[in-house]
């Protein structure tokens, strides 16, 4: 049952160096011709569901003018919707103002995602960004005129970064008194410009003590940590992630956008060419009913909450224990099985791969008789 | 064919003289390939041998060639370069009458030009001195020459001139060989006696046999048996290559050719084993090879501890036609069950693993090299240690001794200095020096044969920008203060890491194994010590420090795929670890205890 939608807008006004999502300069022409190719991709697959989240992502989907938008929200009346339901679209400081807003509030957007990422002025270069925390502070309020419910991102374990600046940074976020935060550190991605020029990871060590601090503040404030990345106030987790981590379906529309539908994973064209002329699809996978079962290991846990046993058996009609061999995992204390769920504790949550990696053709005989 | 009309041949060289390219060229120059046909390299089949652009394998090509209106057959036998393959270039030798002896225009005489030579003398073996490559621009004929005259004695007009490349000089080179090479011997209707001097397993043919035929004849049908294994078969297809393959009714004395028999057992087929016919058998087999004793030792063991009977298999089949490998059995408390297996040297061990991994698709770990020691015990008994684990405590050793190897070192003279210094700091002994000409030293150094297992090659040829060649003896034995140090990981001796090392280095040796693992061991989910102790005493510390960051921080729906393809890329990293008691230990952490300098 598909009841989640993605949306693509792959435009920006800059370039960022650490970005390796899919992204391409803003272009007036451009974006009009995307937003057709769009509309038909959507009409011709989306088959009516209704729907109770809804995410528009990039790229900078604020990148586009209020005529453009207005264009894309048009083509999003083609959903149906359940009564209650989640719309976030992503947006950039910079593109913060009134007219903008209001298009969004007119629209149905319930949701924002403020990318902040630092207002360390020493980091504003190698970020591409330039608002301080005057500046924030002013969009800020004007954002809360019109939506009390955002998301902001924070970055961290920039080269030379100290944990004191990163609390700094993380603390006057808080005062914004958003209702999500989302904390990711920098990863040197190939193809970035950073990879490129070469630039030096800071040490696993701080790296992780980073991480732990910023927990360690954020739940101090009233914030549950309810994914590896994520922090909520009570009731404001994100619908929408939740549906990637709980291994739900989705459609996934736009360049380079992926997608869950019956038993197949796929994976949009990255070429802008392409994607014009309607070849949207690059990649498609089946996911059998043993990936599948990993992919239920391997992304539920990233929930701190973790994977559900009865949920589980549930759903694959299976226990998990049966299929997975664990009990060594848990022995050593990598996961936890409180009785309903099994999580990875939080000491562990930064080395969750070599956690993660055991699900990997980790189905043992019991699971493949399945 | 009349005997008086057949001539065998090898072509010997120095590693990169253009060996290869000559025996293309001869194939081309008695049109037994076209120049379109001629992929460059003909006889190097296989592809480690393209890619590493050297000859392991021999291989044989029979030519026909028009001289003063007569038409000859050429058996061309082709010889490995390296000097870890000198049993096999003595195997090809054997079968031949005489041996084109090539030396590089601009380079000279080399290392091994001599110890090809030598073999070749010692077969009693036609020479006809070659310089190849003239066509370079910084070809020295007349030096090269010289170097010919003065060191080995040629005669100034007996020395052919070519180019390989350009084609010069190479129907004056087949004259010669017709003109000088003396027709083999042998008698058609003595009992047959065939010398088995390489063999190759067909999938579709079973084990096929490369033979020379020094008396009688030999027809498809016959009943032939293996004078040293018993076996008997019966003979299906005979066949030459020219290099395709021609069938033949007959191969009678003289001949060279391949025989097809139906053969699946392995090990009923050993190199310099002779055949005759069952019916009417020789009286006694033809001289066979001395084996060359293996002189590197180690351990390999399949990564996948289910596939240690498949490692066994394909050893077996490397083995048939490569009799200078040997492998057993061994268990390593570390890593399971395995074989210790002995090579010719280190070129020899690298394509092995290499076949392995390539041919068989077996993922395999492999221990550090080890040469084999002698222990005299208290007792008076004597025993060899192919592997440090062997090694009996040392209350019970009266003395050690290793093998020594005596170097011949061609280099041009300005790198005399650095030469001696890695020598002395491998524990050489300075031997002698002879002057080849005034800018040319051949360097004499004893050597224990464990100091150039590792990186004396590479280390070699950094010091003297590439110019130096190298090639050895084994001289002996001789006692050595030798004591085995023991490597623990997180508390727990792995005796897959044992080493034997000199006393006055262990400290130096094992500070740079523990700083070396340290680096190879990726990061694992706690602390791990890593100690070097002779007995009881640590003698050198490293900890690997407990993984603090493998984590996919941001996971969003867009890249959902994306993130599950780097854990499966993580895993498939992880296959290739070996789990070792609780640490998982990458091919590298074997090599490190071969490390020689400390890094601070």
């Amino acid at each position: 049952m598909i009841k989640s939608v993605y949306i693509h807008i792959p435009f920006c006004n800059s370039i960022c160096s650490y970005c390796d999502f899919c992204k391409l300069l803003y272009n007036e022409e451009l974006v009009n011709k995307y937003l057709s190719s769009l509309e038909k991709e959507i009409k011709d697959n989306y088959k009516g569901e209704l729907l109770s989240t809804l995410y528009i992502g990039g790229g900078t989907p604020s990148s586009l003018s209020i005529d453009q938008l207005k264009r894309l929200f048009s083509i999003i009346k083609l959903f149906k919707t359940d009564k209650e339901y989640e719309f976030t679209i992503e947006m950039n400081l910079s593109d913060i103002s009134e007219d903008k807003l209001k298009v969004f509030k007119e629209n149905g957007i319930n949701r924002l995602s403020i990318g902040v990422e630092s207002v360390n002025p020493k980091y504003f270069d190698f970020l591409n960004r330039k608002s301080d925390k005057n500046d924030v502070i002013k969009k800020i309020e004007l954002v809360k005129k019109y939506f009390n419910n955002f998301n902001i991102d924070l970055m961290y374990a920039f080269p030379n970064q100290t944990i004191s600046e990163v609390i700094d940074d993380l603390k006057f976020i808080i005062s914004l008194n958003p209702l999500h935060i989302s904390i990711y550190s920098l990863i040197i991605e190939e193809h970035t410009k950073l990879f490129i020029d070469k630039i030096n990871p800071i040490s696993e060590e701080i790296e992780s003590d980073m991480y732990y601090n910023i927990i360690n503040v954020l739940k101090d404030n009233g914030y549950n940590h309810y994914e590896i990345s994520n922090f909520a106030k009570e009731r404001y987790e994100s619908n929408h992630n939740k549906v990637y981590w709980d291994n739900n379906k989705y459609y996934g529309f736009g360049l380079g956008a992926s997608g869950y539908i019956n038993d197949i994973r796929y994976t949009n064209t990255r070429s802008i060419d392409k994607y014009l002329n309607g070849n949207y699809v690059l990649d498609k996978e089946v996911i059998s009913k043993e990936v599948d079962m990993e992919n239920e290991m391997i992304f539920g846990l990233r929930k701190i909450e973790g994977v559900n046993k009865n949920i589980f058996s549930n759903k694959y009609n299976v226990n998990l224990y049966d299929v997975f061999d664990i009990i060594d995992l848990v022995d050593k204390k990598l996961l936890i099985d409180d009785g309903d769920n099994i999580y990875i504790p939080e000491d562990k949550l930064y080395i969750s791969n070599s956690i993660l990696v055991n699900f990997i053709g980790g189905i043992n005989e019991e699971g493949r008789k399945n | 064919m009349d005997k008086s009309h057949i001539r065998n041949f090898s072509i010997i060289a120095h590693i990169d003289h253009g060996k290869s390219t000559l025996a293309d060229r001869i194939l081309e120059e008695t049109h037994a390939v076209t120049e379109r046909e001629a992929k460059a390299q003909m006889l190097d089949s296989m592809d480690i041998e393209r890619e590493r652009g050297i000859t392991i394998k021999l291989n044989t090509a029979s030519l026909k060639y028009t001289y003063n209106n007569e038409e000859y057959l050429l058996n061309l036998i082709d010889t490995p370069g390296h000097v870890d393959f000198s049993y096999e270039v003595s195997r090809s030798l054997a079968s031949c009458e005489g041996a084109l002896l090539v030396v590089d225009a601009s380079q000279g005489i080399e290392a091994q030009t001599l110890a090809n030579l030598y073999l070749a003398l010692d077969n009693n073996l036609t020479i006809i001195p070659v310089i190849n490559k003239i066509d370079l621009p910084n070809a020295d004929v007349d030096k090269v020459k010289k170097e010919l005259i003065d060191l080995i004695g040629f005669d100034d007009d007996e020395i052919i001139l070519t180019s390989a490349k350009t084609g010069v000089g190479i129907k004056d080179l087949l004259n010669q060989v017709v003109k000088k090479i003396p027709s083999p011997k042998g008698e058609e209707k003595e009992p047959l006696q065939a010398l088995i001097f390489d063999s190759i397993f067909d999938s579709y043919r079973g084990v096929v046999i490369a033979a020379r035929i020094f008396n009688g004849t030999l027809k498809v049908g016959d009943s032939i048996k293996m004078m040293e294994t018993g076996a008997t078969y019966e003979i299906v297809d005979l066949y030459i290559k020219n290099p395709w393959e021609v069938k033949k009714d007959s191969l009678s004395a003289g001949e060279v050719g391949y025989i097809s028999a139906s053969i699946k057992s392995i090990s009923d087929v050993k190199v310099g084993d002779t055949i005759t016919l069952a019916k009417n058998p020789a009286s006694a087999p033809l001289p066979g090879y001395k084996p060359m004793k293996s002189m590197v030792f180690c351990g390999l063991y399949p990564v996948e501890s289910s596939r240690f009977e498949d490692l066994r298999e394909a050893l077996s089949k490397l083995q048939l036609n490569d009799a200078s490998l040997v492998f057993e059995p061994e268990t390593s408390t570390a890593l399971g069950f395995g074989f210790r297996c002995g090579f010719l040297g280190l070129l020899h061990m690298d394509i092995i693993k290499e076949r392995i991994t390539r041919e068989f698709n077996i993922e395999i770990i492999t221990t550090a090299p080890s040469v084999v020691y002698e222990a005299i015990l208290t007792s008076g008994e004597t025993v060899n240690i192919d592997a440090p684990s062997k090694m009996p405590d040392k209350t019970y050793i009266k003395e050690i001794k290793e093998p020594y190897i005596r170097t011949n070192i061609f280099t041009p003279s300005e790198y005399i200095g650095p030469i001696m210094e890695l020598c002395q700091n491998k524990r050489g002994i300075y031997i002698g020096m002879d002057y080849i000409d005034p800018t040319r030293v051949n360097i004499h150094y004893e050597l224990p044969l464990s100091e150039i297992v590792y990186d004396f090659f590479d280390k070699l040829k950094s010091y003297t920008k590439g110019y130096a060649s190298f090639d050895y003896e084994i001289i002996g034995y001789k006692s050595s203060d030798l004591v085995k140090m023991d490597i623990l990981l997180n508390g727990d001796i792995i005796d897959a890491l044992s080493v034997i090392v000199h006393k006055d280095f262990a400290y130096t040796r094992g500070r740079a194994i523990v700083q070396s693992l340290r680096k190879s061991i990726p990061r694992q989910l706690f602390e791990v010590p890593v100690q070097a102790s002779l007995g009881n005493h640590v003698i050198a510390r490293e900890t690997i420090k407990a993984l603090r960051k493998d984590v996919l921080a941001k996971c969003y729906g867009g890249d959902i795929t994306r993130k599950r393809k780097l854990l499966e890329k993580q895993k498939e990293g992880k296959k290739r670890m070996k789990q070792v008691g609780s640490v998982e230990l990458p091919q590298e952490a074997f090599m490190s205890v071969l490390s020689m300098d400390s890094d601070d």
